[in-house]
């Protein structure tokens, strides 16, 4: 590694170290509370995998570099000098981490690794070693931004042909669009992912509960957050922070993805209308009588819930899903441990995206073990990156567990009174 | 020479090591301070009531530790009551301040404090040597350990020994008493003077071991004790 390469590691080191980084940097006993919360690391127990060792990287880099003592007997901490080896450690620990946040409920002091993982992922990139297919598609998300008038009557035809489809499932009042688009002063602004399975559930949902809605032009996800690029997750959020500015709505309505729903309503500030999951929405639908759902489509099937890390431990969203669910269905089991210490899927933090198929499985041994334990046959989620990892999980163990959306299973459950 | 060392480091050093030890925790903590604040939210959910109360006591009572490590929670629980038990006893040893009675020849806890502590950073170094903790640790964290376990111990045999006369306490709590309120006046009188016992030698070792805990804590994990109330209202508030 060459002297500039080493330099512009240690000002982004620098960088990135506010009140909470050196805190979490200066504080950690490595007392090993944490060790055991790691999903990867209870399915595969390798240190490297344990949140204090995914740290332990960063840590020691920074205590070569901003601390006397490392600086002084560096054998003391075991600080570490930037080169390609220590670079390769780095990749290996903030690639592989779901970035779930579970360890956080484990450590004393509530250290969050997801926070130093960030920070290893933006060193990975300054490095040029973080995975390119995050970055394209980080990239390919801001260049839509800025062609979005080339691009947008493709996307309305692409949109109108799915119109089929959502009447299939819920016939809307004649004249009515099915899935519409650029509706000014809309109530929701729904922010889909680029695919019908997340557009056609929620079009028929929002068709049949009567609302003024509009399709976004632009995908949930955020890669920028995946890859590690807070410029990059800025202008990805940013595309959408405009549309719904310029639509004037009331909402804007994340679709089933968790960490699209964490950036847009945690990471990006204040906004002048409000953030919410689609999976609340439909519990306030439920709620206020505007849809009403069949549990006959569930009967003589036991079903439980996985809560995605971004939504649940990381968001917030616990009761919503479950009232859902509880309309649903009359055989709901929750999973053990549940809630905020619900183990992770294994597939966030990029890695579904970036394919790490043998890894995801390998790590995620024990989500298997806590689904199959419930005895469900249908295991439902909110999130993208959780249903692909679980539908994978089920397969590649071979379950017979059959991984499904709250919104599909909503979808098909609508009763036209 | 031996009684100008045994000197230097009962007195001169002591209020070097404790002036460096707060202006060390002082820069640091302004350090810290100085830099940005995180600009998004950190929180664990479910939001709980009365967060900020909760984080604090979540930062003393460690209720992740109790569920996940029960023996170790119990011992760091011992050992962190047993340290405030210290700094209270030691405290107390000053004519000022009469937490035992003034008449009294024990310190606060007759000597069952300093066992405690004792056993409990016995516990903490030798769970360093078991894998997994063993791979997690670095010659730091064993060091720190290693130092405070030979201040308790020499604490312990001080205590121990002050009884060593079948006629009563060699040295008691006034005796130490002595010495402590001459720091605290800046007398800089001899301790020797003060403290005639003849395990005189285990109280310079004890001191200078304390002195070297004091230089080495600014820059330990040890100040985790000032921010881990900040970092667990992070995770709530």
């Amino acid at each position: 590694m060459d002297e500039t390469r080493k330099q512009e590691l240690i000002k982004t080191l620098s960088s990135r170290l506010n009140q909470a980084m050196r805190m979490y940097l200066d504080s950690c006993t490595r007392c090993g509370t944490c060790i055991e919360a790691c999903h990867a690391y209870a399915s595969e127990p390798d240190i490297k995998y344990s949140p204090v060792g995914r740290a332990q990287n960063i840590r020691r880099l920074y205590e070569k570099y901003f601390k006397g003592a490392g600086k002084l007997a560096p054998w003391l901490s075991e600080a570490i000098e930037f080169d390609d080896a220590v670079m390769k450690k780095v990749y290996d620990t903030a690639y592989t981490c779901t970035g779930c946040r579970r360890c956080v409920t484990y450590c004393p002091f509530g250290i969050d690794t997801q926070q130093i993982q960030s920070l290893a992922k933006q060193l990975l990139i300054v490095a040029d070693m973080e995975p390119k297919v995050l970055s394209m598609l980080a990239d390919m998300s801001i260049a839509k931004g800025k062609n979005i008038d080339k691009t947008k009557d493709s996307f309305a035809t692409a949109v109108s042909n799915l119109e089929e489809e959502v009447l299939e499932r819920w016939r809307s009042e004649a004249g009515a669009k099915a899935v519409p688009l650029d509706v000014q002063d809309a109530n929701v602004l729904y922010i889909a992912l680029a695919g019908k399975h997340s557009i056609i559930p929620a079009a028929s949902i929002m068709n049949a509960a009567k609302e003024k809605w509009s399709l976004s032009y632009f995908e949930a996800v955020n890669f920028g957050a995946f890859v590690g690029n807070p410029q990059k997750t800025k202008e990805i959020a940013d595309r959408i922070i405009q549309e719904a500015t310029r639509l004037n709505v009331k909402e804007v309505v994340i679709c089933e993805c968790g960490t699209a729903y964490r950036v847009m309503k945690y990471m990006t500030g204040e906004h002048p209308f409000k953030v919410i999951s689609f999976i609340e929405l439909i519990a306030r639908y439920l709620k206020e009588g505007r849809i009403k759902l069949d549990k006959a489509k569930l009967q003589g099937q036991k079903v439980t819930y996985h809560d995605p890390c971004q939504l649940a431990r990381n968001g917030g969203v616990y009761e919503e899903p479950r009232y859902i669910l509880s309309h649903l269905t009359d055989d709901f089991v929750e999973m053990t441990p549940t809630r905020e210490d619900n183990w992770c899927c294994g597939g966030g933090g990029g890695l579904v995206a970036m394919g790490e198929k043998d890894f995801r499985m390998k790590s995620a041994k024990v989500k298997v073990d806590q689904f199959t334990a419930t005895g469900a046959q249908v295991l439902s989620t909110a999130c993208e990156n959780c249903h692909t990892q679980l539908s994978d999980l089920s397969e590649h163990y071979k379950t017979g567990v059959k991984v499904e959306y709250l919104s599909d299973l909503v979808s098909k459950a609508l009763v036209r009174e | 020479m031996v009684d100008k060392i045994f000197y230097f480091i009962t007195v001169p050093m002591v209020y070097l090591a404790f002036a460096w030890c707060v202006v060390g925790i002082l820069w640091k903590v302004i350090g810290i301070l100085r830099l940005p604040k995180q600009t998004h939210t950190l929180k664990i959910f479910p939001e709980k009531p009365a967060a900020g109360l909760r984080a604090t006591l979540e930062a003393f009572t460690m209720p992740s530790v109790r569920r996940h490590q029960p023996v170790l929670w119990f011992f760091l629980g011992v050992f962190h009551l047993g340290i405030l038990g210290l700094i209270l006893s030691h405290l107390d040893l000053l004519p000022q301040i009469n937490i035992m009675p003034a008449e009294s020849k024990h310190m606060l806890g007759n000597g069952a404090i300093g066992v405690a502590v004792t056993v409990s950073v016995l516990y903490f170094l030798l769970r360093r040597f078991r894998t997994p903790v063993r791979e997690i640790s670095v010659p730091a964290d064993y060091l720190i350990l290693f130092l405070l376990f030979l201040i308790f111990i020499t604490g312990d045999t001080i205590s121990w020994a002050n009884s060593w006369n079948p006629d009563g306490f060699m040295l008691t709590k006034q005796d130490f008493g002595l010495y402590l309120n001459s720091l605290a006046h800046f007398t800089f009188a001899n301790p020797r003077d003060l403290l005639s016992g003849s395990h005189y030698v285990v109280i310079v070792i004890h001191v200078l071991l304390a002195n070297l805990l004091l230089l080495a804590l600014p820059f330990s994990k040890i100040m985790h004790t000032f921010f881990a109330v900040p970092l667990n209202r992070l995770r709530r508030v």
